[in-house]
């Protein structure tokens, strides 16, 4: 059963020019306590705040601002449903800026989507990601090295293998609506200059040397987007440079999921 | 209708266009003659920032009068003009003949330089960087551009062996978590140096070993030391911030001396220090005996100054923890690096250099 649950707290976004991305609500709150009424903080709170913090600059530049991220809750489980009333009363208690609740089951969370226009779905469960990301949905997953960075910016890391990997066929829906976020992320940079923005674009290249590294950059630069951090690996491990960067999430074209 | 089809067929047609030219790149990627990078733990990491590297005292200029976005502009305008040779270009190009030597002696070996460019730039001047490096071929295939973060988790990210920069401030946070760096100078005249042999040369007290001389030195002048030396003549001095880099060194070195190339070993070690044979230098190098470390050539000048006699060696960098050494050294066109290690950043020769009145203290802050 699918249902959605409109977030009275918070001024609706325009459907038309918002940028929605939904989380997880098993990644954004913790276990609480059955007694407890609220959710303690998930590995997704730093992220949903970061997210938060772009709007509210978006909308200080320009209080009209249409371009901003619309914040969808989404529980993915039938588990997950029978909590939804505490799901919302934890989500007001927090103030935390989403839009609203969508509650479905494991087998329609992606029809979810769908209908909701979802322009980025993060989870932390890789099959859950990798659903969605079939059915043409752009996916991160979420992890314990990203999301719960406690930056002030939002920090979105690029995986630029990906984003100049070459399409052996017609190019995928996911990969499409890759470039389309990506696009919307560069359209909010430019709100901003290099000095105040809430915004962080990170480009990271693990195959090949600096001329893949180039590559990547001008590919995103002709999609709008100014890469802020570019971290050029030629095969060096990943992981102690992602722990320094720590990005609350990792995008490549399609579903990015980076083992090791 | 069919209007629709043909555009749509002209999208297809350009972007099958497009994704056969992607392909091309990514295959001749693959097939590329340009040599891996070694691994990080194999390797002898050295980190240059894009001003050691490259010089950019007009953009710099830009930068501080006109702010971050006009200095970015300013790059991407110019984004194939390759910027001119820095101060640690040299010694750049004698790491990468170093390295086409061992890959001769040990095709398969891992122990090689790995160069890296780590810089506080905006990635959108790492356009113009990597134009650069392209330009004059340089073997530089990891970078780190952290738009303005600090590099120091990078440099342990990379396991860095050696740091250069133009800036004090990174150097000195970066002796302080325990990774060898130096601050470059441009030198003021340009001098020929060997296109076959490395040529790295150290101070001795407080840059391949502590400042516990130095301290000597300061409080009770030059003649102390010599005695004092003399007295714990068997007692190994502690380390300092670039012994590391000095074994790093040794051990390539080694590597060509198994194969019977000591002779002709593109690597060549100094010691350039301001003690005296007589008394004070068999401390040192006893010291490095004790450390299992080998030396080339250990010069000591007993007080005299170090310009004329580095002008016969022509290092491809010159550490010293002293800047009037280090001024001394730049005015003859010696390439220096500043180590800020020690009670000699305190001093400027041999007078304590007064610190402003930090204004929460009561106290006036004590001299030695």
């Amino acid at each position: 059963m699918v249902s959605t649950v409109l977030n009275t707290d918070v001024k609706q976004k325009d459907a038309d020019h918002a940028v929605v991305i939904a989380v997880t609500s098993r990644a954004v709150f913790g276990s609480g306590a059955d007694d407890d009424e609220v959710y303690g903080e998930g590995l997704a709170f730093p992220l949903l705040q970061a997210l938060q913090r772009v709007n509210e600059h978006l909308l200080m530049n320009n209080p009209a601002e249409l371009l901003l991220f619309d914040i969808v809750l989404l529980t993915t489980d039938s588990q997950q449903q029978q909590q939804s009333p505490r799901i919302i009363s934890s989500t007001r208690h927090y103030g935390l800026e989403v839009g609203r609740f969508c509650f479905s089951s494991e087998e329609d969370f992606v029809e979810n989507l769908l209908k909701n226009n979802v322009q980025l779905f993060l989870s932390t469960d890789r099959n859950e990601a990798s659903q969605a990301t079939q059915r043409g949905v752009l996916s991160a997953l979420l992890d314990h090295q990203t999301a719960s960075c406690p930056s002030e910016q939002l920090k979105v890391l690029f995986f630029g293998d990906a984003v100049i990997q070459p399409d052996t066929g017609p190019t995928p829906p996911s990969r499409q609506a890759a470039r389309s976020f990506s696009a919307q992320l560069g359209e909010m940079q430019r709100r901003f200059t290099m000095s105040d923005s809430p915004l962080s674009i990170g480009l990271v290249t693990w195959r090949g040397g600096r001329d893949s590294c180039a590559d990547a950059l001008h590919t995103l630069r002709s999609r709008g987007v100014r890469v802020d951090e570019a971290y050029c690996l030629a095969e060096a491990p990943w992981g102690p440079i992602l722990s320094v960067f720590r990005p609350h999430f990792l995008l490549s074209d399609g579903f990015g999921g980076l083992e090791g | 209708m069919s209007e629709i089809k043909d555009s749509s067929a002209k999208a297809e047609e350009s972007r099958t266009e497009k994704d056969w030219k992607e392909a091309k790149a990514a295959f001749d990627n693959l097939k590329s003659t340009k040599p891996r990078p070694p691994k990080p733990q194999n390797a002898v990491t050295i980190a240059v920032s894009s001003r050691t590297l490259f010089s950019m005292v007009w953009e710099r200029k830009v930068f501080k009068e006109e702010g971050v976005e006009k200095y970015v502009a300013h790059h991407m305008d110019h984004e194939d003009e390759p910027l001119k040779p820095g101060a640690a270009f040299p010694f750049v190009k004698a790491l990468m003949n170093v390295n086409s030597r061992l890959r001769e002696l040990y095709p398969d070996s891992e122990e090689l330089f790995d160069i890296v460019l780590m810089t506080n730039n905006h990635a959108q001047v790492g356009v113009r960087l990597i134009n650069s490096i392209n330009h004059y071929d340089l073997a530089i295939e990891r970078f780190c551009m952290t738009g303005g973060q600090s590099p120091i988790g990078y440099l342990k990210a990379y396991m860095t062996n050696l740091y250069l920069s133009t800036d004090s401030k990174k150097v000195k946070e970066a002796i302080e978590e325990g990774i060898a760096a130096a601050t470059m100078f441009l030198p003021e005249k340009e001098i020929a140096l060997s296109d076959t042999q490395l040529k790295v040369a150290f101070d001795g007290d407080a840059v391949l070993f502590s400042d516990e001389s130095e301290i000597i030195v300061k409080q009770h002048g030059l003649d102390a030391l010599f005695e004092h030396e003399k007295q714990f003549e068997n007692k190994p001095l502690a380390q300092g911030p670039l012994k590391c880099f000095l074994e790093a060194l040794g051990k390539l070195q080694r590597k060509f001396y198994a194969k019977n190339e000591r002779l002709n070993c593109p690597i060549r070690t100094y010691l350039v220090t301001a003690r005296s044979a007589a008394s004070s230098g068999a401390r040192v190098l006893k010291t490095l005996r004790s450390w299992g470390l080998e030396i080339d050539e250990a010069l000591f000048l007993a007080g005299a100054p170090k310009g004329p006699l580095l002008l016969k060696i022509r290092p491809h960098i010159f550490f010293d923890d002293q800047m009037f050494h280090i001024e001394g050294a730049k005015e003859m066109g010696t390439i220096s690096a500043h180590v800020p290690y020690g009670i000699g950043q305190k001093y400027n020769k041999s007078k304590l250099i007064e610190q402003p009145e930090q204004p929460a203290k009561k106290e006036s802050p004590k001299k030695i």
